[in-house]
């Protein structure tokens, strides 16, 4: 986008949003004390580029806390508060003010800010610009009223906003830029505009991660080539002895910080690979002996060690770890392997390793925001362990004749959770990351998933359990009642791919009618809503004996008289019934 | 540079290039107010590479005006 002049990007904005029209609109609200108003088609644009089609509109000048209430339903409100027009002139005022008039107005607005928190409070996402003072003190030595003022502020939002919230650092966006390039003060005067383009160029870039991740389209899996990408060298020609990655040697230290931010990687949750031509014996050995390794295998879920094209060996990942394709980056210090999967796979992110080696680990740094997941949960941190107890439970059912025998030696159980807040942050996050098992697609936010809950809606999250391991909360659905018609809505089913293939989903929907049944509803409608991910589950309802009432190529409409309903009666797995709010 | 010039007006005022006439100016144009005037001022500057001084800004209210005023500068 930097290359891009502000007109070509009104141009190319516009064709973008004439190809996305017809997908579902993300409407976002820009609301502002000063004029931002060039923000609003850059931040479209860049969203538009990553396939979301955001129409983004602008509150009404310096109205940010009756605006909160007038767009509260906007799927983003982003708030552009600017310090220095709090008042207007406060960058000189603020420093002339005694002691008491500076309390008053913390405190004023320290209370709007409340106000805008409490009109927000179910909006899915806000995006909260930090007070700064760096465009106009950043010569001071020493800090001033100015500077206090921005401090309390800062101090107030950080303890007061909900997870709905994100609070963006602008001043690491001021710094990547330089201040001087950020503000323009011929038009601050005259009509309080204060940012220059480059400076909207770099805050829709900034945000962008968060959006991504809410929609789903964060990456999953970061897969790495061996030679001169993990260690320096080439282990079939120089040797096990020769290679280097050892923060002792010049060109080891390189590789060294590498792999741990790999490894920093894999504790969030991320899955980290490798695919690379060699021997797998030799692989094996240096993952496992080489006494100046940090990555282990225990980090690493998948290894494609062999001679094949990679193109083909990250197709295979992305199908072994049920992930899709444009999950994927890539790194590899190759030309030709970089190129190849750019020309073959171009839904995959290429990384290609640096000539100087000393601008390796910044280039992963710089690229670790394609993996940024706005939630976090207890499950992430377990991933690693739990794709590989997956690997574990395939290898054994390759020893079994049936797939029913197998299902059977598992041992399996399902715990359901009903409507419980402590599992609100991960039922979010199956909803944005859940792609192939998902009959919907619907994207929440925690806020959204809180809502649904205020609103009387039901959400069952499920945990699954056999004798490998528990998988975590890797189910939910969410279920709105209608009492005086006897009607539910199955809003949303999904399922993460770690649990697909043992028939977890007809246990649960034996368990989850007889439920509905006892609340006295008598119809379930429900619905599929095709793309292009989740081909696997366009017939499930028709599965579970759901009449399709209509089906227009996209969305199917189904019901299912609750009485009509035929029980799966799987006995070989446990259901349990869990904590209910 | 007429073209490059109605090109960035084209682009900032929502509209196609033949609809630019040399007689453009906020009468003709409806959306041509002052939050506009600011885009094409950046648009413009960006486009040749100049900047405008206050002045200027204020006074390039219309197509010729802008076109003048660019010819000045370049």
């Amino acid at each position: 986008m930097f290359d891009l002049k502000y007109t070509e990007i009104l141009r190319q904005n516009k064709q973008l949003g004439e190809a996305l029209a017809g997908t579902q609109v993300y409407q976002l609200t820009m609301l502002s004390n000063v004029i931002t108003n060039q923000l609003n088609e850059i931040l479209e644009y860049s969203l538009r580029s990553a396939d979301i089609n955001a129409k983004v509109n602008g509150g009404d000048y310096d109205n940010i806390v009756q605006d909160t209430l007038k767009f509260s339903k906007s799927d983003v409100v982003v708030i552009f508060w600017e310090l220095a027009n709090l008042v207007d002139g406060l960058q000189y005022k603020a420093n002339l003010m005694s002691d008491a008039e500076l309390e008053a107005l913390i405190s004023k607005v320290c209370s709007e800010i409340d106000f805008v928190i409490a009109n927000l409070k179910s909006t899915s996402l806000v995006l909260f610009n930090k007070f700064s003072t760096l465009i106009f003190n950043h010569q001071n030595l020493r800090s001033n009223n100015f500077d206090r003022i921005c401090d309390r502020l800062n101090a107030h939002i950080t303890t007061n906003t909900g997870n709905n919230f994100f609070i963006i650092d602008i001043d690491k966006i001021l710094a990547k830029l330089s201040i001087d390039k950020c503000a323009d003060f011929r038009y601050y005067y005259s009509s309080k505009a204060l940012y220059t383009i480059d400076f909207y160029k770099a805050y829709a870039q900034f945000v962008l991660p968060i959006i991504k991740s809410v929609k789903g389209k964060a990456k999953k899996a970061l897969i790495f080539d061996c030679d001169n990408t993990l260690w320096k060298g080439i282990l079939g020609e120089d040797g096990i002895e020769k290679i280097e990655m050892s923060g002792a040697t010049k060109s080891g230290v390189v590789f060294e910080e590498v792999q741990n931010l790999a490894i920093e990687l894999a504790q969030k949750g991320i899955l980290i690979g490798l695919c690379s031509k060699n021997n797998p014996q030799d692989v094996d050995i240096v993952l496992s002996d080489h006494a100046d390794i940090t990555l282990r295998n225990k980090d690493i879920t998948i290894k494609k060690v062999n001679w094949e094209d990679k193109a083909t060996n990250l197709r295979a990942i992305a199908s072994d770890l049920n992930i899709g394709i444009d999950s994927l980056v890539f790194v590899d210090d190759s030309d030709f392997e970089a190129n190849y999967i750019k020309e073959n796979l171009p839904q995959v992110s290429v990384l290609q390793v640096p000539a100087n080696l000393y601008e390796y680990p910044k280039l992963i740094r710089d690229n670790i925001n394609l993996f940024f997941n706005i939630t976090q949960s207890k499950e992430d941190l377990k991933k690693t362990e739990m794709y590989k107890q997956q690997a574990q439970r395939t290898e054994e059912k390759a020893a079994f004749n049936d797939v029913e025998s197998y299902l059977r030696s598992l041992q399996l159980e399902i715990t359901v959770h009903a409507n419980a807040p402590v599992f609100t942050p991960r039922v979010s996050q199956l909803t944005q990351k859940t792609n192939q098992f998902n009959l919907t697609t619907k994207r929440y936010t925690e806020a959204d998933i809180e809502n649904f809950i205020n609103n009387g809606a039901w959400i069952f999250a499920f945990e699954v359990k056999d004798k490998y391991g528990d998988s975590g909360i890797t189910g939910a659905v969410i279920v709105q009642i209608d009492s005086e018609t006897k009607v539910a809505i199955i809003d949303s089913f999904l399922m993460s791919c770690r649990v697909i293939g043992r028939n977890i989903e007809q246990a649960f929907f034996d368990f989850l009618i007889k439920y509905l049944q006892k609340a006295n509803v008598e119809t379930i409608n429900a619905q599929y809503i095709k793309t292009y991910k989740n081909e696997q589950v366009i017939n499930f309802y028709d599965a579970l004996g759901f009449t399709c009432k209509d089906d227009d190529g996209i969305v199917k409409n189904y019901q299912l008289i609750a009485d009509n309903y035929k029980s799966n009666n799987i006995d070989y797995i446990k259901v349990n019934y869990g904590t209910e709010n | 540079m007429e073209q490059r010039i109605k090109n960035v007006m084209a682009s900032v005022f929502n509209l196609e290039e033949n609809e630019i006439g040399n007689d453009a100016s906020p009468d003709t144009i409806e959306q041509w107010d002052s939050l506009r005037h600011m885009h094409l001022i950046v648009g413009l500057e960006e486009e040749f590479g100049v900047t405008f001084k206050e002045d200027e800004i204020v006074e390039m209210m219309n197509y010729q005006l802008i076109y003048d005023t660019l010819k000045n500068k370049v």
